[in-house]
């Protein structure tokens, strides 16, 4: 199952006036279907910018991106919008939930624009927030909306589902509550899981393991043994 | 150092945001510019006319007095220490033509260096027969030539000492300020333009009038001014009355004297007439007895003529009886004479008759004796043909008998032969009976022979055989025999038979020989039948021929017989012919001895009348002589009695022309008393002259300028105040917001050590500098933009001047002042809270607003409805409750605005129509002169039945309503017909009608009543010049949008006054398609007519005076479309500045484009449809606000707001909205999605 997910020799290039930041080069790798992957990497190594551009919210420079056969890189806007809209999901550091929408109209509020999508209300439940779907984000504390974004994002019924420093806002137990949900979803439904942190440990429960630096892939590696997220500690 | 910092600081933080400093600065420069601009317009356009009037130095005073002035009056004024210059002049009214139009002009003399003219082409007038021409009259140039008209009033021809001018020049004249000539009672009534000319042009004694100017400067419409005016105005209407006063007992003096001279010449005059008169009578008797006797010779000659004439008639009688006889005679005569003729010929005819049937009987008797010979040899040829006939008869029966024989023969001759037919048939039967039974002899002895042969043959064989049994062989030689035998027996018998066929034969013969016979026999026998038949035949034919002739001979006998009968006829008929004959040649005979004798007789008669004939003309002839006789002797009398009427009819004109000459003199002495007392009387009446000191506020352009420039005066108080709440909101929001954004920072700053002050500064530097350059800048754009765009409408009314920008250091000063202390003081307002916080609870993160439940989820029926991105809308809408109400104040404010800007044009454009076609419905008022109480004078009567085609008398008066505060003059109506409905439709401004007051009761307009605060049901006082009060009761309040009237009743006059209101105006109505100019000028012409007043021409002067607020409505209206603008576009731009993140996770999650903007925007329209309903409600109230702040004397404006300008509002606001949207579309488009989540925020 390699190559469900794949970058060729990507290279990202962020002008601002006169300035040329390359922010990515020749960044190659591949996950495969199913598989739970954490690309790690210090700030400011272009985690995000791979993020963003495998999550259709930003082109490249160079090189090609694909995801399950389909050029990402090859898109126009509408078409990226139309990616975004029914083959990805985001969970974000900072959940990004709509603060005037209850748990549920803002799970509804994703799965009410895909082709397929699954119950708001079952969703929720299975993150465990049956009893606070009415509830506003301001009513929730931080692990409960990064679970409502979660759902938010499996409401979609997506083919990946992306995550930028999911516990990055999250103590310890909570964030270990999430990554464990995030494991349990990808081992369950079987779904992609991208996962990017600064935080090497979490690297131990991926099943692959890219680590970036300075821009550019340092290294690619399957996971031999993949520690439950229960026993990580950092 | 640090402040440096700090400065460089917000400069970055102005460039890095420079659309939300912008918002501030626009709309701080809009609210200075149009509140600047409108409040400098009405000082700057006072400005401008004050320079112009300063440079040509505008009376103070123009007096009249109603015999004018002197020459030592003006000298008396103008030695005045407080007069800077007094100056006389003369005008007149004078009626034109040049290029082949009229004109109405009003001329008068330069009054130099008092109201000063600015020349525009040409120079001065020089002489008597040059003049400066009006600049504004397009169709008249430098070198035109007037020409005064013959149609003038007589007394301002004679003022006159050149009929024609040349146009030297054109000019403005300071008097004019605006397009407003006034009105005249000559021409159409209007002034078309002013003429000023040389002084020698006049040929008059005294001034028309004084114009003075004071030895001051002070500023138009100024307190300064009014208050020096005031303090002269007693003053000098005593002086001018005083002046008059001299000028008038002066003139009294002089007309006394010359009527005593008068008086003296009549008198003797008198006394030399009667004389002359005297003379003239006597001779006139004279002739009148010479007459007499005349007439009296000339009776009697009449007398003579008449007893001739009966003569002559007696005669003339006796004449005609004679000529009827005559006549008479003659006629029997030819009667006669024509019988006889008649006669004649009867009897030739007669005669002709007669011989003719002689002739006749002639023919028929030879006739008769030829049919007799006929008849004869008629029956001697039938006697002939009856002998043939009998001799045929006999031969025919001879060969009948012939006939029979030969038949009987016949039949015989037939029986035989049928018997030997008969035998031979039997002979034949007998033949074939033999012959077949030879034949079958012949047969059976044939079948034995072979029978036998075939028996010899078998015997023959079984003998052959040697083993015969000899016993055998005997039988069989036996046998053999016997066959044997058998054979020779047959042959026998065939030779029998062969004999039998020869006898067969024979026979045969015999039997054809007897039937040959037969035949022959036949045919002889059918040949004797043959001759038989054509013998028959013959004979038959022998009768027929018989019977024809048989039958000839009967008609023959029957012709002959009918002959002989005719003949016995023609016979008879010829004797009785003979016998009438005879008869007739009798009658005849007689007749013509009658004819004989009528002949004499005539002739006779012929003779007689003759003789009589000769004797009448001999009579006649005798009366013509007589009767010519007669016809002279009149002729001789004709003469005579024309001769004497000849001599009457001078008596006659002598007698006329003396009484002429009497009446004449009577009437010369009675003229010349009638004009001594005239004079007397005129002298008598000759009233202490009035005079009349009238100051500026009597010139057009004076006063209408004052009252134009305070329009304008009168918006800019209100509209500003919107601009500066509107610009106080959006600096408000767009602070909050920037706090807000900078919570952080500020709590950096603080932790650094900076005090409230310094951080404070920042945002205050930042608001401030941004309301400075908006105050500049507007200030700059409004002060110029504004006064030259109204007076550039202005200048459709008035004389182009050329406007001065007038800087006012206090209007600028406090527009910036204002404008600072709104931006800083919210500015402040808004950071102070920030500021009492801590630095740490600043530096954390705000939390998030906290969703909430909108009250509409409590209403499921509703909530369910709505889709799901509806509820997010409608609860994001909800939820900033704080922007929602900015968004709705600010677009129902710019909405409101504009329904204002739009309604004010309604409401101005349509007074002067709603006044003058719905109101008053009258086509004009004629102003009269005569003071008359009871009813009008027959000749206006009858001028106004030719012009109007239906009109109400009205008595028209000032009075002035007395209040507690104040005293204000009134314009007084009381109608004094009973129709009025023709002439104007008294309602209330709800519409509902309103009747005429009664006695007691008053109608006021509603201008009255709002500024003076008089209702229905009120007692109010009028009183007038001579201080006569009436008391009466407001009935109702009528609507009226020009000047201010009070309808009363005449019987409130009769009761309280003690005397009937006098009629000293009419309403007309003109028949339709007359020209109302001519029906005018008509008017006009009559002297009980002071003046016309065209209602239509009034409504189109109002119009246009008004039109100039249409440039005012269209900046109002641009100006609430920036401001809506600019409202719109700075909430939207906070919204989407505020919701950065929300709209980017939208725009994550794979909404489209549209999508997205409908996320945000359909707040938008919701909050602008929400604003426009409340703007248009609000417009409704700030329209009403603003009309009654609108305080143009005279005139009240109808409050209205038409349909049209709603829905125009509705849609311009529902347009900026869409415009905006449409901006922030692009807007959304560019939001970065991954940077706007990353931030914390």
């Amino acid at each position: 199952m390699e190559g469900y997910v794949e970058f060729k020799n990507v290279r990202k290039v962020y002008r601002t006036g006169e300035v040329e930041i390359e922010a990515l080069r020749d960044v190659s790798f591949q996950i495969g279907k199913g598989e739970f992957c954490v690309i790690v990497g210090a700030s400011g190594a272009g985690k995000t910018t791979i993020l963003n551009i495998l999550g259709g919210m930003d082109t490249l420079t160079g090189g090609s991106a694909w995801l399950d056969g389909t050029e990402i890189s090859s898109f126009n806007k509408r078409q990226l919008t139309a990616y975004r809209r029914y083959d990805v999901g985001f969970v974000f550091q900072f959940y990004n939930l709509v603060q005037n929408l209850t748990a549920l109209e803002n799970v509804e509020l994703a799965a009410q624009i895909c082709k397929d999508p699954l119950d708001a209300a079952t969703v929720l439940e299975k993150v465990g927030l049956s009893e606070r779907m009415k509830n506003f984000p301001a009513q929730l504390s931080g692990g409960e909306q990064q679970r409502v974004a979660i759902a938010r994002a499996l409401a979609k019924n997506p083919k990946l589902l992306l995550c930028d420093e999911p516990t990055g806002a999250l103590d310890y137990q909570t964030g270990k509550a999430v990554l464990a949900l995030l494991q349990d979803t990808c081992r369950r439904s079987g779904m992609t899981v991208v996962v990017i942190t600064h935080n090497s440990a979490l690297s131990a429960m991926a099943d692959r393991i890219i680590t970036v630096r300075s821009g550019t892939v340092e290294s690619e590696r399957k996971n031999d043994r993949i520690t439950d997220v229960a026993d990580i500690e950092w | 150092m640090r402040r440096n910092m700090l400065h460089r600081e917000v400069r970055r933080e102005i460039r890095a945001t420079f659309g939300r400093f912008f918002a501030i600065m626009a709309i701080t420069a809009l609210g200075v510019g149009f509140f600047c601009g409108v409040r400098i317009t009405t000082p700057a356009m006072v400005h401008t006319a004050n320079s112009f009037w300063q440079e040509h130095q505008l009376y103070d005073y123009r007096l009249i007095s109603t015999l004018g002035w002197e020459a030592q009056d003006v000298q008396a004024l103008a030695g005045r220490p407080e007069v800077r210059e007094a100056v006389g002049s003369v005008s007149a009214d004078l009626l034109c033509t040049a290029n082949e139009r009229e004109y109405t002009l009003r001329a008068m003399t330069l009054t130099l260096p008092v109201n000063g003219v600015r020349m525009i082409e040409g120079r001065m007038p020089e002489n008597a027969s040059e003049c400066l021409a009006d600049a504004s009259m397009d169709s008249i140039a430098v070198g035109d030539v007037l020409t005064v008209s013959e149609s003038n009033k007589e007394g301002t021809l004679d003022m006159l000492t050149q009929r024609a001018l040349t146009v030297v020049g054109t000019c403005d004249s300071s008097l004019y300020l605006n397009f407003e000539r006034g009105t005249t009672s000559i021409g159409n009534g209007s002034v078309s333009g002013f003429l000023y000319v040389d002084d020698a042009l006049f040929d008059t004694d005294y001034f028309t009038e004084i114009y003075v100017r004071f030895d001051h400067d002070d500023v138009i419409y100024s307190q300064a001014y009014k208050d020096l005016m005031a303090s002269k105005d007693a003053q000098w209407e005593a002086l001018a009355q005083e002046r008059a006063d001299a000028r008038y007992a002066r003139i009294v003096e002089d007309a006394e004297a010359e009527l005593l001279d008068a008086r003296k010449e009549l008198a003797d005059k008198r006394a030399e007439g009667e004389e002359e008169l005297e003379d003239a009578r006597q001779k006139l008797d004279d002739a009148r007895q010479e007459l007499s006797d005349a007439e009296r010779e000339i009776l009697d000659g009449e007398a003579e003529l008449a007893d001739a004439k009966t003569e002559l008639d007696e005669n003339g009688e006796k004449l005609e009886d004679a000529k009827a006889q005559l006549a008479d005679g003659r006629v029997k005569l030819d009667e006669s004479k024509a019988q006889l003729s008649d006669a004649r010929a009867e009897l030739d005819e007669a005669k002709a008759q007669i011989d003719e049937n002689e002739q006749k009987l002639e023919d028929a008797r030879a006739q008769l004796g030829e049919a007799k010979a006929q008849l004869d040899a008629g029956n001697a040829e039938l006697e002939k043909s009856r002998t043939q006939l009998d001799g045929a008869k006999a031969q025919l029966r001879d060969s009948k008998a012939q006939l029979d024989t030969a038949d009987a023969q016949l039949s015989e001759n037939e029986a035989q032969l049928a018997d030997g037919q008969a035998q031979l048939l039997a002979g034949q039967r007998e033949w074939e009976a033999a012959n077949e039974s030879v034949q079958s002899q012949q047969s059976a002895l044939a079948a034995q022979k072979e029978t036998l042969v075939q028996q010899q043959a078998g015997l023959a064989a079984q003998l052959a055989d040697p083993a015969l049994p000899a016993q055998q062989r005997a039988a069989l030689e036996a046998a053999a025999a016997q066959v044997t035998a058998g054979l020779t027996q047959i042959a026998q018998g065939e030779v029998q038979l062969e004999a039998a066929g020869q006898t067969l034969t024979v026979k045969r013969g015999e039997l054809a020989a007897a039937a040959q016979t037969l035949e022959t026999g036949r045919a002889a026998l059918s040949q004797g039948r043959a001759e038989y038949e054509a013998g028959l035949a013959r004979y038959a034919e022998g009768l027929a021929q018989y019977e024809q002739g048989e039958a000839a001979y009967a008609q023959g006998r029957a012709q002959l017989d009918a002959a002989q009968e005719a003949y016995a006829q023609g016979l008879a008929e010829y004797e009785s012919g003979a016998a009438q004959l005879a008869g007739g040649r009798a009658a005849y005979e007689a007749g013509e001895a009658q004819y004989a004798d009528g002949l004499a007789q005539y002739e006779a008669g012929e003779a007689e009348y003759e003789k009589s004939l000769d004797a009448y003309e001999d009579g006649r002839a005798q009366y013509e002589e007589g009767l010519a006789a007669y016809e002279e002797a009149v002729t001789a009398l004709a003469d005579g009695r024309a001769e004497y009427e000849d001599g009457l009819a001078e008596y006659e004109d002598g007698l006329a022309e003396y009484e002429d000459g009497r009446a004449e003199f009577d009437e010369k002495i009675q003229d010349a008393e009638e004009k001594l007392s005239d004079a007397q009387d005129e002298l008598d009446d000759l009233e202490v002259p009035d005079t009349y000191v009238l100051d500026r506020s009597a010139n057009i352009g004076y006063a209408c300028f004052e009252s134009d420039s305070q329009i304008v005066e009168q918006v800019a108080r209100v509209f500003p105040i919107f601009f500066i709440l509107v610009a106080a909101l959006v600096c408000m929001t767009t602070m909050s917001r920037m706090v807000e954004e900078q919570r952080t920072q500020i709590g950096v700053l603080k932790a650094l050590g900076y005090g409230d002050g310094a951080v404070m500064g920042r945002f205050l530097v930042y608001a401030g500098s941004a309301a400075c350059a908006g105050c500049v800048f507007g200030y700059a754009v409004g002060t110029v933009l504004f006064p030259q765009v109204i007076w550039m409408s202005y200048e459709l009314m008035y004389i182009t001047l050329p406007m001065p920008y007038l800087f006012d250091p206090v209007l600028a000063g406090g527009a910036l002042v204002l404008s600072l202390l709104c931006s800083l003081g919210i500015t402040w307002l808004t950071c102070r809270v920030e500021l009492t916080r801590t630095a740490a609870a600043l530096m954390r993160p705000k939390a998030p607003k906290a969703g909430k439940r909108v009250f509409l989820e409590y209403l499921p029926f509703l909530w369910n409805r709505l889709k799901f991105l509806h509820k997010v809308s409608v609860r994001n809408m909800l939820r900033y409750k704080g922007r929602f109400f900015m968004m709705v104040i600010g677009i129902s404010g710019a909405a409101a605005l504009l329904v204002t800007g739009f309604g004010l044009k309604d409401s101005v454009a349509g007074f002067a129509q709603v006044q003058y076609e719905e109101i008053l419905t009258a086509d004009a008022s004629a102003a009269l002169s005569a003071q008359e109480s009871e009813g009008l004078s027959p000749e206006l009567e009858s001028v106004l039945g030719q012009t109007a085609s239906e009109y109400l008398p009205m008595h028209e008066g000032s009075w002035d309503l007395v209040t507690q505060t104040q005293v204000k003059g009134m314009d007084i109506e009381v109608a004094l017909g009973e129709n009025i409905a023709p002439f104007m439709h008294l309602r209330t401004l709800r519409g509902e009608p309103l009747s005429l007051p009664g006695d007691g009761e008053a109608l006021v307009s509603n201008s009255v009543s709002e500024r003076f605060g008089v209702h229905t049901g009120d007692t109010i006082t009028l009183r007038d010049e001579t201080m006569r009060e009436l008391h009466v009761t407001v009935t109702g309040v009528f609507e009226n949008h020009v000047y201010n009237y009070v309808y009363l009743a005449p019987e409130t006059f009769e009761h309280q006054l003690g005397e009937m209101p006098e009629c000293n105006a009419v309403f007309l109505n003109f028949p339709e398609d007359t020209d109302i100019y001519k029906a005018q000028a008509a008017l006009s012409a009559l002297d009980e007519v002071t003046n016309v007043l065209l209602f239509d021409e009034l409504k189109v002067r109002l119009g246009n005076m008004m039109s100039s607020l249409n440039y005012i409505v269209a900046l109002v209206i641009g100006c609430a479309a920036g401001l809506a603008f600019i409202v719109l576009y700075n909430l939207t731009n906070i919204n989407i500045t505020e919701r950065i993140r929300e709209i980017a996770t939208i725009k994550v999650l794979g909404f489209f484009r549209r999508e997205t903007s409908a996320y945000v925007l359909r707040e938008n329209i919701a909050l602008t449809a929400i604003g426009t309903a409340v703007g248009l409600l609000l417009g409704i109230l700030l329209h009403r606000f603003v009309m009654q702040q609108i305080v143009v004397d005279l005139v009240s404006f109808r409050i209205r707001v038409e349909p049209l300008s709603f829905l125009i509002s509705a849609v311009l606001t529902f347009s900026f909205s869409l415009l905006v949207n449409a901006v922030m579309g692009i807007r959304l488009e560019r939001i970065n999605m991954a940077e706007s989540l990353k931030s914390v925020d």
